[in-house]
C-alpha cells in the first residue's frame, strides 16, 4: 500500500526543513534590504523637508515717488530703501555694527525681490508698501530651532540682539513661512536661502540628451552590425573583448579622455552641456552595446530564417523582423545606461562642469553643472542650511531616476510583441 | 530477409502467420491423406471425423485473417513486409479449399463403396492423391523457406495431375457407355478426380503466390506467357 | 519526356572538413511532389537547404557541383541570391510566422519585392493566397490579428500561404508536419495535393507514410549519398535497393 503521508524514509522532514531555511533567508534578506532602504531614504527626506517651506520677513518700503522714479523702476536702490525700510522697523538700532546686524535680517536677494515685484506690479509704487521679503538663512535656521541659543554667543551665527528682533517681529506677525518654490526655480547661490536647482536640473537634462542623442542611435547601429552582419573572425572577437572591458573602465578616465581631446584638441566650450553629453556618451556606448547584442541575441532565429526564405535582403529581415522584437530590450538597456550616466560626478568633473553656475544655461554650449555635481559642491559647504539643500536635491535626483525607469517599464510593455 | 526489424514483436507477428500456414499445409495434407484412405477402406465414423475436421482449418484461415489484419494496423507494412502479410491471407484461402476438397472427396467415400469403380481407376485416383500431397508438401517448404526454384518445380509438376485427370475421364466415358448402370459412382467417381486436380491447382496458385511474395512479381498477371513455365 | 525543373550532377556540400553530401544526381520534375526520405544526419535537409541556398547563411558551408534551376546555375557569381530565394519559397518544420498581424505576414513579400502596385492589388493578392493554403474561411474576419493567436496547424498554413503569396516556382518545405497534431497533418496534406497543380514541391519528411501518400518520386539518402531515386510505388512496394528496403520496413542494417 502507498502511503501519501509517509514522512520517513523519504528524506523529507530535513528536505523540507532546508526548504523552509531558504525561503526564510529569502524573505529576511528581502526585509532588511527594504529596511536599510527605508532608512536611508527617509533620513534624507527627512533632512530635505526643512527646505520645503522657507521665511519671509515683511519689511515696510517707502515706493513713493521721492525714492522710486515711476518711469524707470528698475534703477531705484531697493537695498537702501530695504535698509531704511529696516531702520523705521527697529528705531532704537544705531550703532554701525547693530545696524549691519540688522540688515542681515533679510537675504541679500531681497533687493532683486523688491525690484522683481515692483516690474510685475506697478500699482505698488507711490506709497509705504509691506512687502515680503526673503529671510536670511540664519533667522529661518533660528526659527526652526535649528540653532542652538544656549551655546555663547561668540560660538553661534546669530547674536542676541538678532534673537530678539527676531523674537518681536515674530509676535507681531511679521513673519511667515511659505513653500520654497525658488528651489525649483533658482540657479545656485552663496546664499543658501535663495538657493536652488534649476540650473544644474537644465544642465542635468541637456548633458543627458546629447548623450542619449549620440550614444542610444551609434550604440544600437553597433550592437546590430557586430550581432547580424560582422563576419565571425578574430577581429569581431578582439572588438567584443574590448567593448566589455570598456563597460568596467572607472568613468573618470572618460574624463580625462573628454578633456585632453574635446577641451583641449578640438576647443569645445568648457564645462557645457554638449562636452558633458560627450563624456557620458563614451562613457554609456558600452553599456547599451551589450544590453542591445543580449536582446538581438535572445530573438529567435526563425524570424530572419523565415524573411530570408522569402527573399528579404539581410538587411530587410534584421531592421523588419530582429530589430522590432529586441527594441524593448534594446531600450531597457539604453534607460539603464542613461540613469547610469545620470549620477556619474566624476567625469564631469574633469570637464569643468565643477564650476559655480548662477544663470540657466540656454543652450548646450552654455557653461552648466549637473546634478549630482551641484550634490557635491553644496555637500562641501559650511552653512548649515547647505545641508538640508543637498538633501532635497539628492531626493530630486531619486525622482528623476525612478521616473526614467518608470518610463522605461511603461516604454517596455508597450513595445512589447507578444510572441 | 537476413536482417531483423528494429521492433522485435514485428519479427515475431510476421513468424507466427508463417507458422500458422505451416501448421494449416500439414492438416490439410493429412486431410488428403485420409479422404483417400477412405475411398478404399469405407468408415462412417472415419468419415464423420474428417468432416468435422474441416471446421478447425477453417478456423485456422480465420486466425490467419485476424493476425494480418493486426499486422497491416499496427505496422503499416512496407514493400517485402507488406507482401509477406497480404500472402498469407490469400495462401490459407486456397489451402482452406483444398480442405474443401478433401471433405468433398470423403463425403463421397459411401457411393464409391456400395458401387466400387474399376481398380485401374481407383488407381490413377490414388495416384493423384499422392502427387498432390507430395506437391503440397512441398509448397509449404517452398513458402517457410521462400524458395521460389521449389515453387517453380511444383507448378511444373501440376501437368503431370492434369494429364492424370484427364485419363479418369477418359476412362470413365468409356466405362459409361459399356457399364451405364454403374452410372452413378461414375459420376462420383469423376467429381472425386476433379476434386484432386483441383487441389493441384489450389497447390501451384499457391506456388505463385510464394513467388511473388519473394520477387513482387504476379505471375499469373504476367504479360509474357512464357514466363508461366519457369522449369529452367 | 518532360524537361526537370531542378537538375542537381555531382552536388558534394561540406561543412568544414566534413562532408555532409556526397556526389549527388537527381532532377526534380515540375508540377509534382518530390518526397526526400532517410535517416536522421543523411543530409536531406542540407540538400534541400542548398536549393534556395539557405545553406549559404552557415559560414562553414561550402557547395560544390551543379545545381541548375530552370537551366540556371544557381551558384554561379551573377546570381542574386536574394531573386534565387523569390522563386523557390520555404516552408519550415516549426511554424514561424512573424510577430505581426495575419495580413501583414502574407503581405510581407509583396512589399519587399515591390510585387503589387497598389493597395487593392495586395489585398486581393492576400485573398487569393489565405485561400489558396485554405486559411481564408478561418481568418477572413481577423485578418488584423497577431498571426501567433493561431493554432499549430493553422499557423503552418498561414506560412505557406506566405510563401506562395510571391508566386514562386518551387516550394521547398522542411519536415512541415512534424510539429502538427494528425488531423492538421492531414490538412496540410490535403493542401499540398492540391498545390502540386500549380507548383513544384519538394518535401523532406521523416514519416515514410507521409512520404508514400503525398509524393510521385522519393529518394532515399543514407549517409549523405542518394542511394534509391523514383517512382514513389515502386520505392515503396519493390525497392530495387536493399538499404532502401530496410529503411522502410524498419529493419537494421
Amino acid at each position: 500500500m502507498i502511503d501519501l503521508t509517509k514522512k520517513a524514509g523519504l528524506n523529507l522532514n530535513s528536505r523540507h526543513r532546508a526548504e523552509q531555511r531558504f525561503r526564510w533567508a529569502g524573505r529576511s534578506a528581502i526585509a532588511i534590504s527594504l529596511m536599510f532602504l527605508t532608512l536611508m531614504v527617509g533620513s534624507i527626506a527627512i533632512t530635505a523637508s526643512g527646505s520645503l517651506r522657507q521665511t519671509q520677513i515683511a519689511v515696510q518700503v517707502d515706493l513713493s515717488a521721492d525714492n522710486v522714479d515711476p518711469s524707470d523702476p528698475a534703477s531705484a536702490s531697493y537695498g537702501r530703501l530695504i535698509k531704511s525700510g529696516l531702520r523705521s522697523m527697529f528705531p532704537d538700532v544705531t550703532s554701525r555694527r547693530a545696524k549691519k546686524a540688522l540688515y542681515n535680517l533679510v537675504s541679500p536677494e531681497g533687493s532683486f525681490e523688491a525690484a522683481r515685484m515692483v516690474a510685475e506690479n506697478p500699482d505698488l509704487l507711490g506709497g509705504t508698501q509691506t512687502l515680503w521679503l526673503t529671510a536670511s538663512d540664519d533667522l529661518d535656521l533660528y526659527l526652526r530651532g535649528k540653532i542652538d541659543i544656549t551655546l555663547p554667543e561668540k560660538q553661534r551665527q546669530i547674536s542676541e540682539a538678532e534673537v530678539v528682533w527676531i523674537d518681536s517681529l515674530q509676535a507681531a506677525d511679521q513673519l511667515r513661512r511659505v513653500a520654497n518654490w525658488n528651489f525649483l526655480t533658482n540657479g545656485d547661490s552663496r546664499e543658501p536661502e535663495i538657493a536652488g536647482i534649476l540650473s544644474a536640473l537644465v544642465g542635468s537634462l541637456y548633458s543627458l540628451a546629447v548623450c542619449f542623442a549620440l550614444s542610444f542611435p551609434i550604440g544600437i547601429g553597433a550592437a546590430i552590425y557586430l550581432e547580424e552582419f560582422a563576419p565571425a573572425n578574430r577581429l569581431s572577437d578582439l572588438i567584443e573583448v574590448n567593448i566589455n572591458n570598456l563597460a568596467a573602465v572607472p568613468s573618470i578616465v572618460f574624463g580625462l579622455l573628454g578633456l585632453s581631446i574635446f577641451l583641449g584638441y578640438m576647443g569645445l566650450p568648457r564645462s557645457s552641456p554638449l562636452v558633458g553629453g560627450m563624456v557620458l556618451a563614451l562613457m554609456t556606448l558600452p553599456t547599451i552595446i551589450i544590453a542591445a547584442r543580449a536582446a538581438l541575441r535572445s530573438v529567435p532565429p526563425s524570424f530572419k530564417e523565415a524573411a530570408l526564405a522569402l527573399g528579404a535582403s539581410p538587411v530587410q529581415a534584421v531592421f523588419h523582423h530582429v530589430f522590432p522584437v529586441a527594441m524593448p530590450g534594446m531600450l531597457t538597456g539604453a534607460i539603464i545606461g542613461m540613469a547610469q550616466a545620470l549620477g556619474e560626478t566624476a567625469p564631469l568633473l574633469m570637464i569643468g562642469m565643477v564650476a559655480f553656475i548662477v544663470d540657466i544655461p540656454d543652450s548646450i554650449l552654455e557653461p552648466a553643472t549637473a546634478l549630482p555635481v551641484q550634490i557635491f559642491l553644496w555637500a562641501d559647504s559650511p552653512e548649515r542650511a547647505f545641508t538640508e539643500k543637498t538633501a532635497a536635491a539628492i531626493i530630486v535626483l531619486l525622482i528623476f531616476l525612478i521616473s526614467m525607469n518608470l518610463i522605461a517599464i511603461l516604454l517596455r510593455r508597450k513595445l512589447e510583441t507578444r510572441f | 530477409m537476413e536482417h531483423e526489424h528494429i521492433v522485435k514483436k514485428f519479427d515475431k507477428n510476421l513468424e507466427k502467420i508463417k507458422a500458422t500456414i505451416v501448421e494449416m499445409g500439414g492438416l490439410v495434407g493429412l486431410q488428403v491423406n485420409d479422404a483417400t484412405a477412405v475411398l478404399s477402406s469405407y468408415d462412417k465414423a472415419e468419415v464423420d471425423r474428417i468432416t468435422a475436421y474441416d471446421r478447425i482449418i477453417n478456423g485456422l484461415n480465420k486466425d490467419i485473417h485476424d493476425r494480418a489484419e493486426i499486422l497491416i494496423v499496427r505496422r503499416q507494412p512496407m514493400a517485402l513486409d507488406l507482401r509477406q502479410t497480404l500472402a498469407p491471407i490469400n495462401i490459407s484461402g486456397e489451402l482452406e479449399r483444398i480442405g474443401d476438397h478433401a471433405k468433398s472427396t470423403a463425403k463421397r467415400a459411401h457411393i464409391i463403396h456400395n458401387a466400387p469403380p474399376e481398380d485401374a481407376t481407383l488407381d490413377m485416383i490414388g495416384q493423384m492423391s499422392t502427387k498432390v500431397q507430395a506437391m503440397l508438401a512441398d509448397v509449404i517448404i517452398a513458402y517457410a523457406n521462400a524458395d521460389i526454384d521449389l515453387a517453380a518445380k511444383i507448378r511444373a509438376q501440376d501437368k503431370d495431375v492434369d494429364m492424370l485427370y484427364k485419363q479418369v475421364v477418359k476412362t470413365v466415358i468409356e466405362t459409361l457407355t459399356k457399364t451405364p448402370d454403374k452410372a452413378e459412382s461414375l459420376i462420383h467417381i469423376t467429381l472425386i478426380a476433379r476434386n484432386f486436380e483441383r487441389i493441384g491447382d489450389h497447390v501451384c496458385n499457391v506456388a505463385r503466390y510464394v513467388h511473388q511474395i519473394v520477387t513482387g512479381e504476379d505471375l499469373k498477371a504476367s504479360a509474357d506467357p512464357s514466363e508461366l513455365r519457369l522449369d529452367k | 519526356m518532360i524537361d526537370p525543373i531542378i537538375t542537381a550532377r555531382g552536388v558534394d556540400i561540406f561543412y568544414d572538413t566534413n562532408q555532409a553530401i556526397h556526389n549527388v544526381d537527381l532532377d526534380i520534375l515540375p508540377n509534382k511532389v518530390t518526397a526526400f526520405i532517410g535517416p536522421s544526419g543523411c543530409g536531406k535537409s542540407t540538400f534541400l537547404r542548398a536549393i534556395n541556398r539557405m545553406n549559404d547563411l552557415i559560414p562553414t558551408c561550402r557547395v560544390t557541383g551543379d545545381m541548375k534551376i530552370a537551366g540556371q546555375d544557381i551558384y554561379a557569381p551573377a546570381v542574386d541570391v536574394v531573386a534565387l530565394r523569390a522563386q523557390v519559397g520555404m516552408v519550415f518544420q516549426k511554424p514561424n510566422p512573424f510577430p505581426k498581424s495575419i495580413f501583414e505576414n502574407v503581405a510581407y513579400g509583396l512589399k519587399i519585392h515591390k510585387i503589387t502596385d497598389s493597395k487593392t492589388e495586395m489585398q486581393d493578392r492576400v485573398e487569393w493566397s489565405l485561400r489558396s493554403a485554405g486559411l481564408w474561411a478561418e481568418v477572413a474576419d481577423r485578418l488584423d490579428q497577431p498571426g501567433n493567436s493561431l493554432s499549430g496547424g493553422q499557423q503552418q498554413r498561414l506560412c505557406i500561404a506566405r510563401a506562395i503569396a510571391v508566386k514562386p516556382k518551387v516550394i521547398l518545405m522542411d519536415e512541415p508536419c512534424s510539429a502538427l497534431d494528425p488531423i492538421a497533418t492531414a490538412v496540410v496534406e490535403e493542401l499540398i495535393d492540391n498545390l502540386r497543380k500549380d507548383y513544384t514541391i519538394v518535401i523532406v519528411t521523416h514519416s515514410m507514410q507521409q512520404a508514400a501518400r503525398v509524393s510521385q518520386r522519393t529518394a532515399f539518402f543514407h549517409l549523405g549519398t542518394l542511394v534509391e531515386f523514383g517512382d514513389t510505388k515502386t520505392i515503396f512496394t519493390t525497392p530495387e535497393d536493399e538499404r532502401t528496403q530496410n529503411y522502410i520496413t524498419g529493419r537494421i542494417g
